[in-house]
């Protein structure tokens, strides 16, 4: 398998993975909408994560074509995402606990850092697979 | 062991907890993977000494697609889970979890023999996914981790069979479904398996979002007496507390006024490592009723979480914990933890230390030490409906 093969295939699963992250902001967005009605904070939290997921479905579907600037944003918040994980591992707040947060917060979100850095190297020039989408 | 290994400091039991049942399947994953690898690394060392099969199957390894290599070691790991899950399943389930994991090393083996593997492994993972949720909704299955990672692993290989199938072109009908299928799929499996979940929520569930201390099905006398003597204390100690000014010279900071939440609590920081001391209770529960604030119970509470506390009372006086819960940034505000652990972008996941609620007024036919205040009692303090 040749090099610019492994790379359009990275992109393809990190584009796989961003869009399984997106569906899952998509619900944890729409489920707090419910609770906005009593409770305002969450108007304004649940229409962001579902902007926020529109945003990724984007991207992923972006970085397929490929474009530089949805690889730079992928980059940034799976980072952000990475470090806030982190973080909150670290405090005494129980935020990850079992087999599904760590899959869903940080190898995911590691995974797809791990491919998107795969990638880097032919970035301006590699050409992506056509998009049926 | 890797049961063994979450269960201690860091995991304590948590919404959607690990069934005692499914926890062999972790090992069975771990094993699986390290399999894979070796298995990779011996036909890799009997190719390179001209063994035949090995270089038959090298070269069907090294042309296989990174995609589809992917999507096979996920298939395979399904199948190894759900096979390890049978002992576990009786009847119809465990059949099932049979011709499932056999189908799943099936077709995970067939990715690097054959062309013609993609519809089926797409039906089959959509299959398995689709009767999963119908299983949890049916309430003949509990979701927990291991079928909900389970589950995640099938929906990561079903995206990367569905981007294998690289069609392009078709109407604008065709694009949009092509486009949608997939995150349509993760959105309602979510959506599924929480349905299920709060639908039939097990016996240690007060209510969503709080998990009860596990504790025997009937008080003794004796326990009947230490639970009676707790209210006492907690009654008499607290009694000086019925003006909130006091509580507050006392070290009580009264938490945030919320619209949604008419019960205050007001904190003692002071007393955060007392256990079950009726004479430094952690917190203080007052009803904001037309009147004013209106001292109802205390509240104790264990230093750390996971760390359940001392039940005198037995299954009287059995300690909750509030998880899977989405607190925001802008006071007293939550939404539920989705089952794949995601919360609104600026809201936090936090599960509480145990608490034991102690209620001095009556509390209906919850009783003085239950989780929640009874409905009826909350409103005719209120005034709320």
């Amino acid at each position: 398998m040749n090099h610019a093969t492994s790379t359009g295939s990275a992109v393809e699963i990190a584009a796989v993975l961003v869009v399984v992250q997106a569906s899952f902001s998509l619900v944890a967005g729409l489920s707090a909408l419910p609770f906005a009605i009593v409770e305002p904070g969450f108007r304004i939290l649940g229409l962001v994560t579902i902007l926020i997921a529109i945003g990724m479905f984007w991207l992923a579907h972006s970085l397929r074509r490929p474009r530089r600037w949805a690889w730079r944003w992928l980059v940034t918040m799976e980072l952000l995402s990475l470090a806030i994980t982190a973080l909150l591992g670290l405090l005494p707040i129980g935020a990850v606990r079992g087999p599904v947060p760590v899959l869903v917060n940080l190898v995911i979100p590691l995974a797809v850092l791990v491919l998107l850095a795969a990638r880097s190297g032919d970035r301006p020039t590699q050409a992506g697979p056509a998009d049926p989408a | 062991m890797s049961y063994v290994s979450l269960i201690a400091q860091l995991y304590g039991r948590s919404m959607y907890d690990i069934a005692t049942d499914h926890a062999v399947a972790l090992s069975a994953a771990i094993a699986l993977l390290v399999f894979i690898l070796v298995f990779v690394r011996a036909l890799s060392f009997l190719a390179d000494r001209r063994v035949a099969l090995a270089l038959q199957l090298r070269e069907a390894y090294a042309t296989t697609p990174a995609m589809a290599k992917l999507a096979a070691i996920l298939m395979l790991l399904s199948g190894g889970i759900h096979l390890a899950l049978v002992p576990g399943h009786d009847g119809i389930t465990g059949q099932l979890f049979v011709i499932d994991g056999l189908g799943f090393i099936a077709l995970g083996i067939a990715v690097f023999l054959t062309s013609w593997w993609r519809r089926p492994a797409a039906l089959w993972l959509l299959a398995t996914i689709v009767a999963y949720i119908v299983w949890v909704i049916a309430g003949w299955e509990t979701p927990d981790q291991i079928g909900i990672a389970c589950k995640l692993i099938e929906i990561v290989a079903l995206g990367l069979v569905l981007r294998l199938n690289g069609r392009v072109g078709g109407s604008w009908l065709r694009r949009a479904w092509r486009a949608t299928a997939f995150p349509l799929v993760a959105v309602l499996t979510t959506l599924g398996i929480w349905v299920g979940g709060l639908a039939h929520p097990d016996a240690l569930h007060a209510h969503a979002g709080a998990l009860l201390q596990p504790v025997a099905a009937v008080a003794t006398p004796e326990e009947r007496a230490a639970a009676a003597q707790l209210l006492a204390a907690t009654r008499a100690s607290i009694a000086r507390y019925q003006d909130p000014a006091v509580a507050i010279a006392a070290g009580y900071k009264p938490g945030p006024a919320s619209s949604a939440d008419p019960l205050r609590h007001f904190e003692n920081q002071a007393n955060r490592n007392a256990i079950l001391d009726p004479n430094r209770p952690q917190a203080l529960v007052y009803a904001q009723t037309p009147r004013g604030l209106q001292l109802i119970g205390a509240m104790y509470q264990m230093p750390r979480v996971g760390q359940w506390g001392p039940d005198p009372g037995g299954p009287l006086t059995q300690w909750h914990q509030h998880e899977g819960i989405c607190f925001s940034p802008f006071g007293i505000e939550f939404s539920f933890e989705t089952p794949f652990w995601t919360c609104p972008v600026g809201s936090t996941s936090i599960t509480t230390a145990p608490m034991l609620h102690v209620w001095i007024i009556d509390n209906g036919k919850n009783g003085p030490f239950a989780a929640d205040l009874d409905k009826t009692i909350q409103r005719q303090l209120t005034g709320r409906s």
